[in-house]
């Protein structure tokens, strides 16, 4: 199991390293000057030529590219991502304010999607090719078909504007202090983030399901005289479920980044709202930070995943 | 049960003849029917100037937001351009930016793919990382992240697309490489002497064919959702030129989204529709391809 | 052996498979008699209905398969009990299923769950058929693994199929079907997996639990070598009809059918003299979707007339030895 970790680590930091690299290539080709987005705007502003030069090589900015690379990655590794070109704002800080949103919208999301599917996907599979087995598979295509954006306007249509039960968007109100409060402002844009996601679930579960019901064992468990549902669940489900629980490990990574356009849409104050008004603004730093922190997230994520699935089955675990 | 027991009595089922694929494909009814409306929605924008009389730019000040009527099936937008007309001519750009990504990222992935996968080797394991490196972003970052050095233009977001696509396609091809490398016809080609290039493009290829084709008609429906999300966002094609996300981009008008639902529903349903029926074929070419399905 | 009587009766079994909207008839015409104490070996080539012929007696017959015809009856103590007419995987099947009939497989690593240790496994089998806790249990497996003679049963009955050899995976197998002391044991090729060392102690393993128990044994076998040495009693199966059905000595000496006939001598056995040669039985065999009509066997038999386009009836040639073949007197006086 060590040896396990290790070995994945060897494979994490190298990535880590060439993606942290092309970004910061990406940083340096950006156009304008890099000391604006390393010393805050204020102070900028009052500086004259002369300072400014003197900042430059004071800053380093003169030293060989390789150089410049690593100060720059030493500094990142301590949490100084530098300074957001509109609002002057330290990355990290516009960054840390709005990972929390972000994750309460994925995480909800993700339950719910995972929860849903991974049941819909193991029935449909114990009741292959029955009605609700077609009807399942057949939603599931239209639930993947339907632009998330359109079906995100035509839940706001539904129930905020004609029904008025829930809000149409932000997270929350003044006043609003416990979970409850927020509660029904979460509901919506995550129950929409999570039914595109729910029909991969409900697909890949299935056919989780479907080879773990062909093994051998599951012959074997019967032969015992063990009752369909220790049968379906015990040696089914439980099989079944490793390879579900490494897709939903994969996705929660993702969701940081997939959820741009449903919190653009229900004005969520998360990471992807921001990554949008950052392109359109042509903040470049603020969207070179957002996905170097998305792609960080999604291979520790991933990592994480690995030492997750090898736990789940004995027999990595025990090599 | 019984019927196939009667049927087998009297000797009426025979072993199918000729092509297995195509008979299966033909049998999957969702798919034919995804390819009938893939057909009719692709043809309608095609031959978009034969359907429709008005031209989907042409601003008429005098019949603003008017509602569906014989004269303006889907209505007229905020400027009174007529949104039948837009959502046909939408359809042009909107399928040729998924179709030419989809075929862009293919291209690069099955050149790259066919030849590592082949050869193996140093080229092969740079090129497995570096498609790590881009899969590992999630779509929606990398597309946007590009777009914001690029810009936003038709051939830009071509370009995007097949640099976010390419890596999974370059996976596939080379795992399928890596089986057919293993017959025996193709150490029979070696020994011949044939060139390397020869054999991977000519002799081996066209048996890895069948996913590929699964695999392009599954990402032009991703590409055109990924469009239509982009321009949504008003980050996608430029605003002037009508694509089914461009007209969508109306409705982040609230008054337009309570008010004339007739611009943006009808839309969002022909892009579910044609996506919808590009899943159903995919899935019918996976099912009529893959050998492990047999029957 | 003093006293004998039959456990399980077979008679006239049909099976028909429906998949990939094909209709395979499997099972044509299957009919032996188990007896208590004594091993019983289906034989015949792989595709001749006789691993479904054993899945059908636990109903343990796939989706999209059903017994068409013909009766499975399990006389247990209690009195007839028709296995066919069960709903499968219904309660009183299920109450079956391990306590009296249990089965084991031909590839232990596929067949046990790599998910969860061998123990648990076993003590599955308790759960359904027993009222013991949970401690007797775990004893009742260790006692079990060590009765299987695998070394270090208190630690081996923590540890999960993958950390077993090869032939501890059978006896694992095994334990695990004997758990409950079922009165019969069907066996689909329990050694084919296996080394040939190791086949010898599986099969020293079910002599002994053979002769504890009195537990009759159903064997299904390709391997002649393994019926010699085991069975009692054989059945030969060729495309899903039973062709031969009698004492092991009867059908291996005196060959009644031309199918059995032509299968002995195309094995080699040990001590035979180099100079007999061995003839491979000609042509192949048919597709079961384009079968011959009547006798199975009738293209690539030697002694096929045009009776033989008729369905064989079944034969008595002696005692308890049954043949279904036109010709089997010829068959006979030709050995």
């Amino acid at each position: 199991m060590l040896t396990y970790t290790l070995r994945k680590l060897l494979m994490l930091i190298p990535m880590l390293l060439v993606i942290t690299f092309l970004i910061y290539v990406g940083l340096e080709l950006t156009p304008g000057d890099a000391v604006s987005y390393m010393v805050g705007p204020d102070a900028l502003a009052n500086m004259s030529q002369e300072k400014l030069n003197e900042l430059r090589e004071a800053l380093g900015l003169n030293d060989p590219f390789i150089v410049r690379y690593l100060r720059w990655l030493g500094r990142a590794l301590r949490g100084d991502f530098g300074y957001s070109l509109t609002s002057g704002v330290p990355i990290k800080d516009i960054v840390f304010s709005r990972l929390p949103a972000t994750l309460e919208l994925s995480v909800a999301a993700l339950l719910f999607s995972t929860l849903l599917g991974s049941i819909l996907g193991m029935a449909s599979a114990l009741k292959k090719g029955s009605i609700m087995d077609v009807s399942l598979t057949v939603a599931g295509m239209i639930g993947v078909s339907i632009p998330q954006f359109f079906f995100a306007l035509v839940s706001i249509l539904i129930f905020s504007f004609k029904l008025g039960w829930l809000p149409s968007g932000g997270r929350t109100m003044p006043g609003y202090t416990t979970f409850l409060d927020r509660l029904p402002h979460l509901i919506l844009p995550a129950l929409v983030l999570g039914i595109t996601m729910t029909a991969g679930v409900m697909r890949y579960s299935r056919s989780s399901m479907l080879d773990a019901l062909s093994k051998d064992y599951i012959k074997t468990a019967r032969s015992k005289g063990l009752p369909e549902w220790r049968v379906n669940l015990l040696h089914g489900f439980r099989v079944a479920l490793t390879p579900v629980v490494v897709l939903v490990g994969f996705r929660l990574p993702m969701l940081i980044g997939g959820s741009v356009v449903v919190e653009q849409i229900f004005q969520w104050p998360g990471i992807g709202k921001e990554f949008v008004a950052a392109v359109r603004g042509q903040n470049l730093p603020l969207v070179m930070m957002i996905a170097l922190f998305t792609v960080t997230a999604v291979l520790v994520a991933s990592f994480l995943v690995d030492l997750i699935t090898a736990l789940l089955d004995p027999r990595i675990r025990l090599e | 049960m019984d019927r196939l027991k009667m049927l087998e009595k009297e000797g009426l089922l025979k072993s199918r003849q000729g092509s297995r694929a195509v008979g299966k494909f033909l049998q999957n009814k969702l798919a034919v029917l995804g390819l009938m409306v893939f057909a009719v929605i692709l043809l309608a924008s095609v031959f978009a100037p034969l359907i429709t009389k008005y031209d989907p730019a042409m601003i008429d000040l005098r019949s603003r937001l008017s509602p569906p009527s014989w004269q303006h099936l889907f209505g007229t937008d905020k400027l009174g351009r007529d949104v039948f007309a837009r959502v046909l001519y939408g359809g042009r750009i909107s399928i040729l930016v998924g179709f030419g990504g989809a075929l862009g990222a293919a291209l690069v992935g099955v050149s790259l793919g066919t030849y590592a996968g082949y050869k193996g080797g140093w080229l092969d394991r740079i090129l497995l990382r570096v498609s790590e490196i881009f899969m590992a972003f999630p779509q929606i970052i990398l597309v946007l992240l590009l777009v914001s050095i690029l810009g936003q233009s038709l051939w830009n977001l071509l370009v995007i697309f097949t640099i976010t696509g390419w890596g999974s396609v370059y996976r596939m091809t080379r795992s399928q490489m890596l089986s057919i490398r293993e017959e025996e016809y193709v150490q029979a080609l070696k020994a011949f002497g044939l060139s390397d290039a020869l054999i991977a493009y000519k002799h081996m290829l066209p048996n890895a064919l069948g996913p590929i084709m699964v695999n392009l008609t599954l990402s032009t429906a991703m590409f055109i959702l990924e469009e239509t999300a982009l321009s949504f966002l008003g980050l996608g094609v430029p605003l002037h030129i009508p694509t089914w996300g461009n007209i969508l981009n109306a409705a982040q008008d609230l008054t337009i989204l309570q008010e004339a639902w007739w611009i943006w529903v009808p839309v969002g349903i022909v892009i579910s529709a044609f996506v919808l029926s590009i899943n159903f074929i995919g899935d019918g070419l996976r099912d009529a391809v893959d050998p492990t399905q047999q029957g | 052996m003093v006293y004998v009587d039959t456990i399980l009766t077979v008679d006239n079994l049909h099976i028909n498979f429906y998949t990939n909207n094909r209709c395979n008839e499997a099972v044509r015409g299957v009919s032996f008699q188990l007896k208590k104490g004594r091993t019983l070996c289906l034989v015949g080539e792989s595709g001749c209905g006789k691993s479904v012929t054993a899945s059908s007696i636990m109903r343990l017959l796939p989706p999209l398969s059903r017994i068409e015809e013909g009766r499975i009856i399990y006389h247990s103590e209690q009195g007839d009990i028709h296995l066919h007419e069960l709903a499968a995987n219904g309660p009183e099947i299920r109450s079956i299923r391990g306590a009296e009939i249990a089965m084991i497989f031909q590839d232990p690593m596929t067949a046990l769950n790599p998910v969860y240790t061998v123990g648990f496994q076993i003590r599955e089998a308790f759960l359904y058929h027993t009222k013991m806790a949970k401690a007797a249990m775990q004893q009742k497996a260790i006692e079990l693994l060590r009765s299987m003679r695998i070394p270090a049963p208190e630690q081996r009955v923590n540890e999960y199929i993958h950390q077993y050899s090869g032939g501890m995976r059978q006896r694992a197998m095994i334990a695990m079907a004997m758990s409950c002391n079922p009165k019969i044991l069907i066996a689909d090729e329990p050694t084919t997996a296996l080394d040939v060392t190791v086949q010898a102690q599986i099969f020293d393993l079910m002599n002994d639990l053979q002769k504890k128990h009195n537990a009759a044994i159903l064997l299904i076998t390709h391997d002649m070598g393994v019926v010699a040495e085991l069975a009692h009693d054989v059945v030969v199966m060729y495309m899903g009809v039973a062709v031969e059905n009698g004492p092991v000595e009867e059908v291996l000496t005196k060959p009644a059918h031309p199918y059995t006939s032509a299968l002995l001598k195309s094995i080699p056995v040990l001590g035979q003299s180099r100079s007999k040669k061995l003839e491979p039985i000609r042509g192949s065999t048919p597709d079961p979707y384009n079968r011959p009509q009547g006798c199975q066997f009738r293209p690539r038999c030697d002694f096929a007339t045009e009776k033989c386009l008729q369905e064989p009836e079944a034969c008595s040639v002696g005692e308890n030895h049954t043949v279904k073949c036109w010709h089997w007197e010829k068959v006979l006086a030709n050995a």
